[in-house]
C-alpha cells in the first residue's frame, strides 16, 4: 500500500507522457482521476496508519529503503495529498498557455509521488534518497520554459540543492555511525555512549546538515535559488516552491531535528544557538527583500523564504510546543501561500501582468481573485480570525515557554517580518482596490475573473484559511499529539 | 446579553452589504439605510448595555487558550457611549459632507463596519478578543482615511497602516507573554499578574508593558510614533477625521487603560522605569503636539497636532495612576471626544461651504457661518481648559491628581507643562475666533455672504458642543461615576 | 593443485601471445581476436574468483616450479580475481563503445596495432592484479606504459602525439621513482617477493633500523605510482592524454590504467610495506591532503573547461583524489572504500567518456558545450547515459557513485584527526560535481530552435546502445546492491594480509 501510493503517480505520470490523448480533456480526466484516486489512497493509508515498517530494500549493511506512516507523515503527506489534486485542476486551466504540457504535466505527477516518499520515509536514508530525487525529479519544471533565465534558475536550482544534500548527508553519515539506528524515532537516535567526547563535533555536524537540509527552506545565504526559481509556470511555483519542495526541506529538518539528533542532545548548545540565530536572521531578511521586490512572483517568493524561517524557528525552539508550532505553520502557510501564488497565477494567466505597479485597480475588475489574495494576505500578515494567526501564536507561545531568551529575540522577529508582511502584502491589495483618483479604468478593459477550474482551488483554500483561523483547537491538538509521539 | 453581539455585528454586516451590494440610484435610499442602520446600532448599543448586566459571553476559541469573549463593565459603558454618540452624529453631518465627495457608498460601509468594531472593542472581554478588533479596526478603517484617492490620501493611509500594524505588533508581543506568565488575557480590575510571577519574570514583563504601551500608544499617538497622525486625519473626509481624530485614536488609550489597570495592575507598575518613561513620553508628546500646531498653518492638520497633544493628556494622567488623574483622564477622554468631533465637523463645514482650509483665509468666517463659528469658540475654551466647559473639569483633576501623586519631580513638572500646552492650545485654536469675528479694518464686508451650513450640519456640532459644555456644567454625576471605577482598578 | 589455479598464469600469457598474434593479423580479424580474448579472461577469472571464494583463501602459483628467489609467484585472492573480472567487462564495454569511432579516428592499416596493444595492456593489467613479484610488477608497469603511450598516439594528430610525449615523460618518471623504490627495498630487504619484503620489513621496522631509507623508499614508490595513477599535483598530462585519444583509449585509461596503478599500490602497502607500517609512516598524510586538493582542483579546473571531453578529464583528476583521500585515511573502512570507488569511477568515467563521444558526434563532432545544446534530444541513448553517469558522478542515491560517497563519508567519521577536512571536502566537492555535471546535463537538455544537426536512431548505432545500456545496469548494480561487493572488498582485503 505504501509503496504504492508513491509508485501510482510516478507511473501515471509517465502513462500521461506515452499514451495518445484524442483530446486534452482526455488527459485532464485521466490524470485528475488517478491523482484523486491516489490522495483517497494516501488519506486512507494514513487514517488506517498500518504500524509495521514496510522495508523496499536493503541497501548495504544495515540500511535499507523503508517506509512507515508516524505522526509527521500524517501531517505531511497529509498535506500534500490535499493540495495536489486542487493544484492538478488549477494547472489544467493554467498550463492552457504554456507548450509541451505532456512533459509538465508527467514531472508534475511525478513530483507527487515522491514528496509522498519523502514523507513516509522511514529513515534518515530513505529520506535522502527522496530527497535527492525531488531535485531531480523538479529541475525539469523550472526550466520548462526553456528560456535563458529559466535555465540559468533551474542550473541555480540544481547546484543549490544538490550542494545542500551533500551537507545533509554527512549528517546521514553521522546519525549511521553514533546512532543507534537510522530510523526515525522522535527523541532521538543517538547512541550516548558512542558519542563519548564528541559532543562538539557532532553539533557541527548537526549544524552543517542543518544547514545542507536548510538549502531546500531557503534559509539565508542559501535561499537565493527560490525567487529565482519562480520563472516556472506558476502550478509549480505555488506547488513546489511554496510547498513540496521548500517543505520537504523543512520537514527533513525537523526529522532531522527530532527524529535523529534528538532534541534533547541539542537544547541549551551553541549549536542551537546557531541555527536559530541564522533563522531569525532569515525571516527578517527575506520579508525585507519582499518589500523591495517589484516583480510579483518573485514577491511572493520572498515571503516563502522568511515563512519557512517561521517554521524553523519552531523547529529550532526544540520543545515540543515548538515542534507544534511549526507544524502548524507547516500546514497553514501551506494553504495560505498556495492560495496568493494561485491568486498571482490567475493575474498572470488572465492578463499577463507581472509586476505590482501593474496590478493598479484590477480589484475591481478581478473582485474573487482579488477577494481571495486580500483574505491570504490579511491571513499571511497574522490577523486575528485567520489561519496565519494561529500559527504564529503557537510560535510565540513555544518561543515564551521555552524560556530562551534568543528565542524572545525570534518573537521579535516574527512580529517585525509580520509588518513587513503587511507592507508588502497590503501595497498590492490597496493598489489594486484604491487606484488613485485620476486612474484611467479603461486600461483594463476585458480583464475578468479565470474560470471555474481555477476558482475553485482558490475558495476551498479560503474556507480553509477562514475555517483554521476560527477553529484550530482540534487540528492542534492533533499537532500535539504528533510532538508528543502519540502516533 | 445576546445584544452584544446584535450591536457588534449588526453594523459590521451592514457595511458588509453596502460595500458588496451594487451602486444605488438614488442618493436617497442610500441615506435611508445608513441613517437607519445608525439608529438601529444605536438602539442595540443601549439594549446591550442596559441588559447584559456583568455576565461574559464566550462566543467561539480561536485555539483552546484564546476564547473570544464580550463584557459589558464600566469602562465599555463610557467608551461606547461616546462612540455611539459621536458616530451617529458624524454620520449625519456626512449626509450633507459626504455631497462632493465621490464614492459614497463606500466610505458608508467602511463607517459602519468601523462602528461595529469600535463597539466590539468597548466590548471586549479578554486581551485576545481586544487584539483581533484593534487589527481590523486598522484594517477597516485605512479606507477611510485614503477616501479620496488621491496619492496623498493613499500615502498616508498607508503610512496609518503601516504605523498602526507596527504598533499592533509589539502589543502582540506583550501578549505572548501575558498569556504565559499571567496564565489568562480576560480582563479583571486589579490585573492578572500573580505576586509570583511578578517576582520570577518581573523584569520581563516590565519591558513587555513598555513594549506594550508603546505599541498602543502608536494608535493614541504617543511620541515617538505618532507622525502617522497628523497625516493620516486630515487628509479623510471632514466627519472621517471627526471620528478618527475623536474616537478610532481613543481605541488606543483604551487599550492602554485595559492593560495597565486590567492586565497588569497599578500596583504592578507603580514606581517602575516604565512609568517614569511613560510619564516622559507622555508629557513630550504633549508639549511636541501643541506645538507643531501652534505653528501648523492648515486647519485641520492643526486639529490633528492638537489631538496628538490633547491625547497624550490622557496618557499623562493615565500614567500618574492616582486616583483623582484617572479620573481627570477618562473625563478628558469624553470631552475631548466631543470636542475634537466638533472641531473637525466645523472645520469640515468651512471646506464644504467656502473650500479654504489654512488658517490665514479664515478672516471674518464669523460674519459668515456665525452658529458655526460660536460652536468653535465655545469647544475651543472647552479644550483650552476654561470653565464652564468639560475640558476644565477633566484638567483639574489632571492636575490635582498628578500633584496629589507624591511622584517626585513629576508631580509639579506634569502640571506645568499641561498649563503651558493649554496656553498654546489658546495660541492655536483661538486666533480662528478672532479672526473670524473681528476680520480688522481692512476687511472687505462687499464680499460677505451668509454660508451658514444645512441643518444636517449644524445639528451634530450643536449636539456635541451642548454636550462638552454639559459635562462641565454638570460634573458631578460623571465624577461620581468614575471614582466608583476608578477605585476599583487604581 | 586444482586446474583453476592455472587460469591466471594462462590469462596472462593468453593475453600476451594474443598481442603478438594480432601483430600479423588484419584489423578486422584482430578486432575479433580481441573480442574472444576478453570474453575468454572474463571467463577466466570469474571462475577464479568463483574457486577463490569457495576455499576461502588465496593461493600461490609458482610460475615454472622454481621456487623462490629465483622464480616468480602469481598470487589470487578474492579481490584480484574480483579485479581482474571487473577489468575484463570494463574493457569489453569500452572496446564495444567506441568501436564506431576507432574506424573513423585510425587509419585503417594501424587498426591491428590498436589490438596488439589492448592485448598487451590487457596482460600488463592482469599482471599487475596478480603478480606477486616487486620486480615482474614494474616489469610490467613498464609495459603498461608503452602500451597506453600506443593507445595515446594511435590516433595521429598532433595533439595526441603532443599527449603522448608529455605521458610518457611523466610516467618514466613515475617508473623510474617506483624502480628506485624498489632498489632500495631489495637492499634493505634482499628480497623481491613481496612476501618475503614483508618479513623482512617488519623486522627492520621492529628493530628501529634504516628508518629512514625506509621512509624515503616508501615515499618512492609512493610518489612514483601517483604521478602515474594521475594524483593532483601530478596530472598535468592527463586532461590532454584522456580528451584527445580516441574515445576508447580515454575510456581505458581513466578508467583501467591509473586503477591498475592504484591497485599495485594497495597491494604494495598491504602486501610489501605492511598495512601499519605505512600507515605509521607520514607519507600517508601527503597522500590524504594531495587526495583533497585533488578532490578540489580537480573539480575547479573541470568547471572552467569549455571542452566536454576534457571536463570529464578533469573529473578523473577529482576521482581520484577521492580514491587517494581513502588510501590516506589508514583505516581498512577508507581502504575499502578506495577500493569501491575504484570500481564505481571505472564504471562510471568510462560510461561518461562513451556517452560523451555519443554527444559531440550528433553536434558536428564539436565539443565545445555551446555546440552541444540539444544534443540528448539527436541521441537520446547518450543522453540518459552521460545523466545517469553525472547522476552517479555526483553521488545521488541509486548509482553507484553514492554508495562510494558513502562509505568514503562512514570511514571518515571513524579517523579523528582527518574526519573534518575529509567530511568537509567531501561536501564541497560533490557542490563542484554537480555544478559542472548538471551544467552539462541542463545543456544537452536544452532544445536549440532549429536543429542544424543530424540525429540518430536505436538502429544506427545498436552496438553503442546496448553497450551503454550495459554500463547504466552496471551503475545500478553497483549502487543498489552494494553490500555483497562491499563484503568481497572486505574479504579480499582481509586476504591480503
Amino acid at each position: 500500500m505504501i509503496l504504492m501510493v508513491i509508485l501510482l503517480p510516478v507511473i501515471a505520470g509517465v502513462l500521461v507522457f506515452l499514451l495518445p490523448f484524442k483530446k486534452r480533456s482526455h488527459m485532464e480526466l485521466f490524470l485528475e482521476t488517478l491523482v484523486i484516486l491516489n490522495s483517497v489512497l494516501v488519506w486512507s493509508l494514513l487514517l488506517h496508519r498500518p504500524t509495521e515498517i514496510f522495508t523496499l530494500a536493503n541497501f548495504t549493511g544495515n540500511l535499507s529503503i523503508s517506509f512507515k506512516v508516524d505522526g509527521m507523515s500524517m501531517v505531511f503527506g497529509g498535506l500534500v495529498s490535499a493540495l495536489w489534486p486542487l493544484a492538478t485542476l488549477y494547472a489544467f486551466e493554467y498550463m492552457t498557455k504554456e507548450e509541451h504540457e505532456k512533459v509538465f504535466f508527467m514531472f508534475y505527477t511525478m513530483t507527487y509521488g515522491v514528496t509522498l516518499g519523502i514523507s513516509l520515509a522511514a529513515n534518515l536514508l530513505t529520506m535522502y534518497f527522496f530527497y535527492e530525487l525531488l531535485t531531480l525529479v523538479t529541475v525539469p519544471l523550472v526550466m520548462h520554459t526553456l528560456t535563458r533565465e529559466a535555465i540559468l534558475a533551474s542550473r541555480k536550482y540544481l547546484y543549490y540543492s544538490l550542494g545542500g544534500a551533500a551537507f545533509a548527508f554527512i549528517g546521514l553519515i553521522f546519525i549511521i555511525i553514533y546512532g543507534s539506528t537510522t530510523d526515525f524515532v522522535l527523541g532521538g537516535v543517538l547512541d550516548l555512549d558512542k558519542v563519548g567526547n564528541m559532543t562538539n563535533v557532532l553539533l557541527l555536524i548537526y549544524v552543517m546538515a542543518f544547514m545542507g537540509f536548510g538549502v531546500k527552506a531557503a534559509i539565508c545565504p542559501f535561499n537565493s535559488w527560490l525567487p529565482d526559481a519562480g520563472v516556472a509556470p506558476t502550478p509549480v511555483t505555488a506547488l513546489l516552491h511554496a510547498v513540496a519542495v521548500v517543505k520537504s526541506g523543512a520537514f527533513a529538518i525537523i526529522r532531522l531535528t527530532y527524529y535523529s539528533f534528538g532534541t534533547e542532545f541539542l537544547k541549551g548548545t551553541w549549536a542551537q544557538n546557531a541555527v536559530m540565530l541564522v533563522v531569525m536572521f532569515t525571516i527578517v531578511y527575506g520579508c525585507s527583500r519582499a518589500v523591495k521586490e517589484t516583480h510579483l512572483k518573485r514577491r511572493l517568493a520572498y515571503s516563502t523564504i522568511s515563512n519557512l524561517s517561521y517554521i524553523l524557528f519552531g523547529v529550532t525552539i526544540m520543545t515540543p510546543l515548538g515542534m507544534v508550532g511549526a507544524l502548524t505553520h507547516l500546514i497553514f502557510h501551506a494553504i495560505m501561500k498556495i492560495s496568493s501564488f494561485f491568486c498571482a497565477g490567475a493575474i498572470m494567466h488572465q492578463t499577463d501582468r507581472h509586476y505590482v505597479h501593474e496590478l493598479d485597480g484590477m480589484g475591481y475588475k478581478m473582485p474573487a481573485v482579488f477577494g481571495v489574495f486580500t483574505v491570504s494576505a490579511f491571513a499571511l500578515m497574522g490577523v486575528p480570525g485567520l489561519a496565519g494567526f494561529v500559527s504564529k501564536w503557537n510560535l510565540a507561545e513555544a518561543a515564551v515557554e521555552s524560556g530562551n531568551v534568543i528565542a524572545f529575540g525570534g518573537i521579535a522577529c516574527l512580529l517585525v517580518s509580520a509588518l513587513l508582511t503587511a507592507i508588502y502584502m497590503l501595497t498590492i491589495v490597496v493598489r489594486a482596490f484604491f487606484p488613485g483618483k485620476n486612474f484611467d479604468m479603461s486600461t483594463l478593459e476585458g480583464i475578468k475573473d479565470p474560470n471555474w477550474k481555477m476558482l475553485v482551488p482558490l475558495f476551498i483554500f479560503t474556507f480553509f484559511i477562514i475555517l483554521f483561523g476560527f477553529h484550530s483547537a482540534s487540528i492542534v491538538e492533533f499537532f500535539s499529539d504528533v510532538a508528543a509521539g502519540v502516533y | 446579553m445576546y445584544y452584544m453581539i446584535l450591536a457588534i455585528l449588526f453594523p459590521i454586516l451592514a457595511g458588509t452589504y453596502l460595500l458588496v451590494r451594487k451602486e444605488m440610484k438614488n442618493r436617497r435610499n442610500l441615506l435611508i439605510t445608513v441613517g437607519a442602520a445608525l439608529i438601529i446600532t444605536t438602539a442595540l448599543v443601549a439594549a446591550a448595555l442596559c441588559f447584559s448586566g456583568n455576565g461574559m459571553l464566550t462566543l467561539f476559541s480561536l485555539t483552546d487558550k484564546l476564547p473570544i469573549i464580550f463584557k459589558v463593565d464600566e469602562i465599555s459603558v463610557i467608551f461606547s457611549v461616546m462612540t455611539v454618540i459621536i458616530f451617529v452624529c458624524a454620520g449625519f453631518f456626512s449626509f450633507e459632507y459626504m455631497k462632493h465627495e465621490e464614492k459614497e457608498k463606500r466610505y458608508y460601509g467602511f463607517y459602519m463596519i468601523v462602528f461595529g468594531i469600535l463597539i466590539a472593542l468597548c466590548f471586549a472581554g479578554n486581551l485576545i478578543t481586544f487584539y483581533l478588533f484593534f487589527e481590523m479596526l486598522t484594517l477597516s478603517s485605512m479606507p477611510l482615511v485614503l477616501h479620496n484617492g488621491s496619492r496623498e490620501a493613499i500615502l498616508a493611509g498607508l503610512k496609518y497602516l503601516f504605523y498602526s500594524l507596527c504598533g499592533a505588533y509589539m502589543a502582540l508581543f506583550g501578549l505572548y507573554f501575558i498569556e504565559r506568565y499571567g496564565n489568562t488575557l480576560t480582563f479583571s480590575p486589579g490585573g492578572v499578574i500573580s505576586a509570583a510571577a511578578a517576582a520570577e519574570h518581573g523584569g520581563i514583563l516590565l519591558g513587555v508593558a513598555m513594549a506594550m504601551l508603546l505599541g498602543f500608544g502608536v494608535k493614541a499617538g504617543m511620541f515617538p510614533m505618532h507622525a502617522w497622525l497628523p497625516t493620516a486625519h486630515p487628509v479623510a473626509p471632514a466627519p472621517a477625521s471627526a471620528v478618527l481624530s475623536a474616537v478610532i485614536v481613543k481605541a488606543g488609550i483604551l487599550a492602554i487603560v485595559r492593560v495597565v489597570y486590567y492586565i497588569f495592575g497599578a500596583s504592578f507598575l507603580r514606581g517602575t522605569w516604565v512609568q517614569t518613561a511613560w510619564m516622559v513620553l507622555a508629557l513630550i508628546t504633549v508639549f511636541m503636539g501643541s506645538m507643531l500646531a501652534y505653528r501648523e498653518p492648515v486647519l485641520k492638520k492643526r486639529l490633528a497636532y492638537s489631538t496628538v497633544s490633547q491625547l497624550s493628556y490622557i496618557l499623562f494622567g493615565l500614567a500618574v495612576m492616582d486616583t483623582g488623574s484617572v479620573t481627570g483622564s477618562l473625563l478628558h477622554v469624553l470631552s475631548h471626544g466631543f470636542i475634537k468631533s466638533a472641531l473637525f465637523l466645523c472645520a469640515g463645514a468651512i471646506i464644504y461651504m467656502t473650500g479654504k482650509t489654512r488658517v490665514e483665509e479664515l478672516r471674518g468666517i464669523g460674519k459668515e457661518m456665525p452658529l458655526l463659528m460660536w460652536c468653535y469658540t465655545i469647544v475651543s475654551l472647552g479644550l483650552i481648559g476654561i470653565p464652564p466647559t468639560g475640558g476644565f473639569v477633566s484638567k483639574w483633576y489632571l492636575a490635582e491628581g498628578a500633584l496629589s501623586s507624591g511622584i517626585p519631580v513629576f508631580d509639579w513638572l506634569g502640571p506645568v507643562i499641561l498649563l503651558v500646552s493649554a496656553l498654546l492650545t489658546a495660541g492655536y485654536l483661538l486666533p480662528v475666533t478672532i479672526q473670524g469675528f473681528f476680520p480688522g479694518a481692512d476687511y472687505d464686508y462687499r464680499t460677505f455672504q451668509k454660508k451658514e451650513p444645512s441643518w444636517f450640519m449644524t445639528i451634530p456640532v450643536l449636539i456635541l458642543t451642548v454636550l462638552s459644555v454639559f459635562i462641565g456644567l454638570f460634573p458631578n454625576g460623571l465624577v461620581n461615576y468614575l471614582m466608583q471605577i476608578i477605585e476599583k482598578i487604581v | 593443485m586444482d586446474f583453476v589455479q592455472n587460469f591466471p598464469a594462462i590469462s596472462i600469457l593468453l593475453c600476451l601471445f594474443a598481442g603478438i598474434i594480432s601483430s600479423g593479423l588484419k584489423g578486422k580479424v584482430a578486432k575479433h581476436v580481441n573480442t574472444v580474448l576478453i570474453l575468454i579472461v572474463t571467463v577466466l577469472s570469474a571462475s577464479t574468483l568463483l574457486y577463490v571464494l569457495d576455499t576461502g583463501e588465496a593461493f600461490v602459483y609458482v610460475m615454472g616450479k622454481f621456487p623462490a628467489p629465483w622464480g616468480n609467484e602469481i598470487r589470487a585472492g578474492v579481490l584480484e580475481a574480483f579485479m581482474a573480472l571487473f577489468f575484463c567487462i570494463i574493457m569489453l564495454l569500452s572496446m564495444f563503445g567506441g568501436r564506431k569511432k576507432l574506424v573513423d579516428e585510425v587509419e585503417e592499416s594501424k587498426t591491428f596495432l590498436y589490438y596488439v596493444l589492448t592485448n598487451l595492456l590487457l596482460s600488463s593489467l592482469l599482471a599487475l592484479v596478480y603478480t606477486n613479484d616487486l620486480f615482474t610488477a614494474y616489469v610490467f608497469v613498464e609495459i603498461n606504459t608503452i602500451a597506453a603511450c600506443g593507445l595515446i598516439m594511435i590516433r595521429q594528430n598532433g595533439r595526441t602525439i603532443e599527449a603522448a610525449a608529455r605521458y610518457m615523460i611523466m610516467s618514466l618518471l613515475g617508473s623510474g621513482l617506483l624502480l628506485m623504490g624498489i632498489c632500495m627495498l631489495y637492499d634493505l630487504t634482499g628480497h623481491l617477493l613481496m612476501s618475503n619484503i614483508k618479513e623482512q620489513v617488519a623486522l627492520i621496522a621492529a628493530s628501529g633500523e634504516y628508518r629512514i631509507p625506509l621512509l624515503v623508499t616508501i615515499a618512492l614508490m609512493s610518489i612514483g605510482l601517483s604521478i602515474k595513477s594521475a594524483l593532483f599535483p601530478f596530472h598535468a598530462w592527463l586532461p590532454d592524454a584522456y580528451g584527445y585519444s580516441t574515445v576508447s583509449s580515454a575510456a581505458i585509461l581513466s578508467s583501467l590504467v591509473s586503477k591498475g596503478y592504484i591497485f599495485l599500490l594497495i597491494k604494495i602497502i598491504y602486501r610489501v610495506i605492511g598495512f601499519d607500517i605505512f600507515g605509521a609512516s607520514k607519507i600517508i598524510n601527503v597522500l590524504f591532503i594531495f587526495g583533497l586538493m585533488g578532490m578540489i582542483f580537480g573539480s575547479l579546473s573541470a568547471i572552467k573547461e569549455n571542452d566536454i571531453r576534457r571536463m570529464i578529464a578533469f573529473s578523473s583528476v577529482a576521482q581520484i583524489g577521492y580514491i587517494y583521500m581513502g588510501i590516506g585515511m589508514g583505516t581498512q573502512a577508507g581502504m575499502a572504500a578506495s577500493v569501491f570507488h575504484i570500481l564505481s569511477h571505472a564504471a562510471t568515467k568510462s560510461l561518461l567518456f562513451i556517452a560523451a563521444i555519443g554527444l559531440t558526434d550528433v553536434s558536428a563532432g564539436s565539443r565545445k558545450f555551446i555546440d552541444l545544446t540539444g544534443a540528448a534530444y539527436r541521441n537520446k541513448w547518450a543522453g540518459v547515459a552521460f545523466t545517469v553517469g553525472s547522476l552517479s558522478m555526483v553521488g545521488v542515491p541509486l548509482f553507484s557513485g553514492f554508495i562510494s560517497k558513502l562509505l568514503f563519508a562512514q570511514a571518515a567519521v571513524q579517523v579523528n584527526g582527518k574526519m573534518l577536512p575529509a567530511l568537509i571536502v567531501l561536501g564541497i566537492s560533490t557542490v563542484l560535481n554537480a555544478i559542472y555535471f548538471m551544467k552539462t546535463v541542463i545543456r544537452i537538455y536544452t532544445p536549440v530552435e532549429e536543429d542544424r544537426h543530424s540525429s540518430v536512431t536505436f538502429k544506427d548505432m545498436r552496438l553503442y546502445a546496448v553497450t551503454l545500456v550495459c554500463f547504466i545496469v552496471l551503475n545500478v548494480v553497483l549502487g543498489v546492491s552494494s553490500q555483497p561487493i562491499v563484503d568481497l572488498i572486505g574479504q579480499g582485503l582481509a586476504m591480503f594480509s
